[in-house]
């Protein structure tokens, strides 16, 4: 189970691009931290801001939401809204205080298995620094 | 509401999934998850057993929601639907967790915590499989006409193939001539039978089948539509082309190595496909040829080799060599790609006639001597140990094919991926080879890696045999993961119509005599974005419902102590 | 103005042009004007007009979507932004509203008049100033000493047709300050700070949803914190549930918030609603270029993109 020194990251991947390339990040046996879960989308323009303030006030310790290279999304358009979405959404949380690591929007597509790999591993380091560095959560 | 009865399958996949994540763990753990009735493990769940299993399982447990842990829905999802309809249960009522590329593949030096990861995602799954509804497939019709993108001896493979099953093809050929990169070659490896023997009969063909419809010096300009209903816009073409399928069968172009090994200013230096050009008008009388192999290819610029080229340099060597028996010929590579018997073959067959083959090290690559052109070639022997000077009256540079300059173009507009070196990437490397993951789209010859005829060919069947499917059948169905609006929610705000990419929603008149949106779910290709922009969720889409995500959500946050973020 | 303003709207309902006219009238406390509905001709001595009018009455244009008459209202200049806004929303169609546009010159902040004066019985504006009246006297107070604080950001709409104007519209033009003074105030201050600012602000909300009832932007059948499937929402006060709730209320309000601070105005335990709100106001605009209510034409931010939209992606 999460144990509070692991962060729990939830990851939102879109079908065609980036859930491809987490796949080949897998069939390239390229390690990488633990503490992501992967929800499948067929786009990343499904993800609406509610999901991602719902997860960052639960306690989740971050989320990422990962698409297609703009100009690449099988839907043509959805990851022009998820980027106008993720750039209001970022500024909101962090002005409540919540910090901008904790919530990232990047680019994978169906051939950047190493990027997927890289991606992770980079964010859950800034994650787990982060939660080193905040005091211990209040009750409730 | 009836109750759930969960079913979950965790599949050990040989030692895949097994040799990292403790399965029956996982297993138990699975048996006591809320709602779940049946859980077991399964060594390979996609083998005729493990669906056998799954089916058995379903009606003996009464089960109504089922849930396999395995490897990625973008490979066995189909599989598994399958299993569960043959078991009377409707097939969305099946949810796949992928504990293998996510989990157990990418976490094998972790295997404690892989293990905890697989428990938390299939937590995940199996409180998205509770809330998810059956579901019926539209059937949309498929237009029995295919487009072929390309008319090389790939393209004309496809073409004819779909022409002779009576389907009508649309060739479409940038070139003023049929023939692709065929058209440039001389004589063909290992046979050393003329190319236009393999092309003139496939260019007649073409040419006088009735089905197909040649369009030259033409270009797709755009595309719309989906499989089995694309509307294609052709350069110099009028209207617009109705078809069921694509096939993309656009090859590629060899490599012209500028600036290095002197190319192309020194004029006798040449690429393999000059030189081919160059002996179809017949041997000339060189009394030395140094072939370099691997120019472009397996370095840091391109790391891919262009496994045939290799096969061409050999070919070519022979063929100057049998004209010139007392012409000193030279192969410089890195390694000589002759696998299987008959290349083997070939390669001792022409190390016997006197061709030499000099292995170099890609960090001290031969070297050019010559003012105004080549007149020697300098090279370090990597086996003797020693560099040796070799007379070169000419120099052959042998060089990979690459992707053509206008992949990207295409790539968009029939929204489909490139790889990582610029060529088209297949849905699957290993299950689904010559299809894209867009629906009706299909991908044959170098237009995917480089390809040699007979690989050509072989994939031109195939992707051709792939496209016939659906314009056979008529009709396709469309998978059920649409959005639809909830009537008694709808503000009638408009944001669904205002994002969809598809001009899939409309506002239509209600009972209550308000204006609410309506989701047309031919049109509808389930991206989601109508979804996440209505305020009140009112639109939602099938199988990733705005609960269904949430659920998932709070199944992960369980558990996470650390309240408020 | 009072007196025109109650000729104009006789004569609309005498003719049957509206079915009902929106308002302000007299309160049942002093100092408090209520919003009120007039449907006869005789009931229009009961509206009035000063600067203690604060509500937003385009809120309350959504019922008219189960009606089928016309409605008419009285509007201030930042009110008529609300106007746009659902027009823009399909929520009201702008032939059914008479709109009476009414020039305003700043509101009074009730709190910042009670701490100024006691007994206070009549406000006024009268050019730069307010003329308070407390028993016999008469106080010329300078305005800015009274004024809310969102007038000093006073916007009207810039292409508005009013059906009828009780004088010249024209947005007040005051303070040096930025606008967004306040949330650059918060934005300097280091994360963990900012953090425990707003804790405690949402550790006090009682989650009685007044702001979200009185905001003219929120007109959702069925609000989405209503919703069963997915709870977004316990019905508890928890922190976990408070942030969600301001954050989920925020994000709605994007590119829709129109400033009129009714929210803040309605809180009863004094959340500075405005200073989370302006932030999203703030970013719509630097981001974007994007005001609401400004011109119905002008397509919402999120559902509309440039190709050459910042990117996010590599900054954290």
């Amino acid at each position: 189970m999460v144990s509070d020194k692991e962060p729990t990251i939830l990851v939102f991947a879109c079908n065609w691009c980036s859930y491809a390339g987490a796949d080949l990040a897998g069939v390239s046996r390229l390690e990488m931290p633990p503490h992501c879960r992967v929800v499948r989308v067929m786009c990343s323009a499904r993800v609406r801001p509610e999901f991602v303030i719902a997860a960052l006030s639960r306690g989740l310790d971050g989320v990422v939401i990962l698409g297609c290279h703009p100009g690449d999304c099988h839907y043509s358009e959805g990851n022009h809204y998820t980027r106008r979405r993720a750039l209001l959404l970022k500024e909101l949380l962090e002005h409540v205080g919540i910090e901008p690591e904790r919530f990232q929007l990047r680019w994978i597509s169906a051939s950047e298995g190493a990027k997927f790999a890289q991606t992770i591993t980079e964010i859950t380091g800034e994650i787990e620094a982060l939660d080193r560095r905040r005091e211990p959560p209040p009750e409730g | 509401m009836p109750r759930r009865r969960i079913g979950v399958f965790v599949c050990h996949c040989g030692n895949n999934i097994g040799g990292v994540v403790r399965v029956p763990e996982v297993v138990e753990y699975a048996r006591r998850l809320p709602n779940v009735v049946y859980a077991e493990g399964s060594l390979y769940a996609c083998s005729e057993e493990g669906l056998s299993s799954i089916r058995e399982k379903i009606t003996a447990y009464g089960l109504n929601r089922v849930v396999v842990a395995s490897c990625t829905p973008r490979t066995h999802e189909t599989l598994f639907r399958n299993a569960c309809e043959e078991a009377g249960l409707n097939r969305y009522l099946f949810e796949f967790v992928n504990i293998r590329e996510h989990c157990s593949w990418i976490h094998m030096r972790a295997p404690d915590q892989a293990t905890e990861k697989a428990k938390s995602l299939i937590k995940m799954g199996v409180a998205k499989s509770y809330h998810l509804e059956p579901q019926e497939e539209l059937e949309s019709e498929v237009y029995p006409e295919a487009l072929v993108i390309g008319a090389g001896v790939t393209g004309m493979t496809a073409a004819l193939n779909l022409a002779h099953q009576g389907l009508k093809v649309h060739l479409v050929e940038r070139e003023k001539e049929l023939g692709g990169l065929l058209s440039e070659v001389n004589k063909l490896f290992p046979t050393h039978r003329d190319a236009k023997e393999i092309l003139d009969p496939l260019v007649e063909g073409v040419k006088n089948h009735s089905l197909v419809t040649i369009y030259l010096g033409s270009e797709v300009e755009g595309v719309e539509g989906f499989i089995g209903n694309f509307k294609v816009r052709i350069t110099k073409v009028e209207e617009e082309i109705k078809v069921g399928t694509i096939i993309v069968a656009t090859g590629a172009r060899e490599l012209k190595p500028i600036g290095q090994y002197g190319y192309p200013a020194m004029a006798n230096v040449l690429t393999q496909l000059e030189l081919e050009e160059r002996l179809k008008e017949g041997v000339d009388e060189w009394q030395s040829v140094v072939m370099i192999n691997c120019v472009g290819a397996r370095g840091a610029d391109r790391s891919y080799c262009g496994r045939f080229c290799c096969h061409t340099a050999m070919k070519n060597a022979i063929l100057i060599k049998e004209g010139n028996p007392a012409a000193k010929i030279y192969i410089l590579h890195q390694d000589v790609m002759a696998s299987g018997v008959e290349a083997e073959r070939y390669y001792r067959g022409a190390m016997e006639l006197g061709v030499r083959f000099i292995r170099y090290d890609p960090t001290n690559p031969p070297q050019i001597l010559g003012e105004r052109q080549a007149e020697e070639i300098k090279v370090y022997h990597a086996l003797i140990g020693r560099e040796v000077i070799l007379p070169a009256q000419l120099v052959v540079l042998t060089t990979p094919l690459v992707p053509q300059a206008d992949n990207e173009r295409l790539s968009k507009m029939l929204k489909v991926p490139l790889g990582s070196e610029g060529f088209f990437l297949e849905a699957h490397l290993k299950l689904r080879p010559v299809e894209f993951a867009t629906d009706g789209v299909y991908l044959c010859g170098s237009a995917r890696h480089p390809s040699d005829i007979r690989e050509s060919v072989s994939q031109a069947y195939a992707a051709s045999a792939k496209a016939a499917i659906p314009m056979r059948e008529g009709v396709v169905r469309v998978e059920a993961i649409t959005a639809f609006s909830q009537e008694r929610l709808c503000n009638g705000c408009g944001n669904c119509l205002l994002v969809c990419p598809f001009g899939a929603v409309e506002l239509k008149d209600c009972e209550r005599g308000a204006q609410v949106a309506w989701v047309s779910v031919a049109q509808c290709k389930g991206c989601g974005c109508c979804v996440a922009a209505c305020p009140n969720g009112a639109m939602q889409q099938r199988g990733f419902s705005d609960q269904q995500l949430m659920i998932m959500i709070e199944a992960l946050a369980e558990g996470v102590s650390s309240g408020l973020r | 103005m009072e007196q025109e303003l109650r000729e104009i709207v006789r004569k609309l309902l005498e003719e049957g042009a509206i079915e009902y006219f929106i308002g302000y009238a007299e309160g049942v406390e002093p100092l408090h004007t209520t919003p009120c509905f007039i449907e006869r001709g005789e009931q229009v001595q009961a509206l009035v007009w000063s600067p203690l009018c604060p509500y937003n009455l385009a809120r309350y244009l959504h019922q008219m979507k189960d009606g089928a008459g016309k409605v008419g209202l009285v509007v201030k200049g930042c009110d008529a932004r609300a106007i746009v806004e659902l027009v823009k929303g399909n929520q009201i169609q702008r032939e059914r509203v008479v709109v009476v546009g009414i020039p305003c010159q700043g509101q009074v902040d009730l709190a910042k008049l009670e701490d100024a004066f006691e007994g206070v019985e009549a406000v006024e504006g009268k050019g730069d100033t307010f003329l308070v009246t407390v028993g016999e006297k008469v106080h010329s107070v300078e305005k800015e000493r009274l004024l809310r604080e969102k007038c000093f950001s006073c916007r009207h709409p810039i292409s508005f047709e009013y059906d009828f104007v009780l004088g010249e519209m024209s947005p007040l033009v005051y303070g040096s300050e930025s606008e967004f003074a306040a949330v650059e105030e918060l934005e300097r201050l280091p994360v963990e700070e900012r953090r425990a600012f707003w804790r405690a602000q949402f550790e006090r909300c009682i989650r009685c949803y007044a702001c979200r009832d009185i905001c003219y932007a929120c007109y959702c059948q069925e609000c989405i914190f209503e919703s069963k499937a997915p709870r977004w929402l316990e019905k508890t006060t928890t922190p976990l549930d408070n942030q969600t709730y301001h954050l989920i209320r925020a994000w709605h309000m994007v590119g829709r918030c129109i400033d009129c601070g009714e929210c803040e105005r309605v809180c009863p335990v004094g959340i500075p609603l405005r200073r989370l709100y302006k932030k999203v106001e703030k970013e719509v605009e630097q981001l974007f270029d994007y005001q609401a209510g400004m011109r119905v034409e002008e397509v919402p931010p999120l559902v509309s993109f440039q190709i050459d939209d910042l990117v996010i992606e590599e900054s954290s």
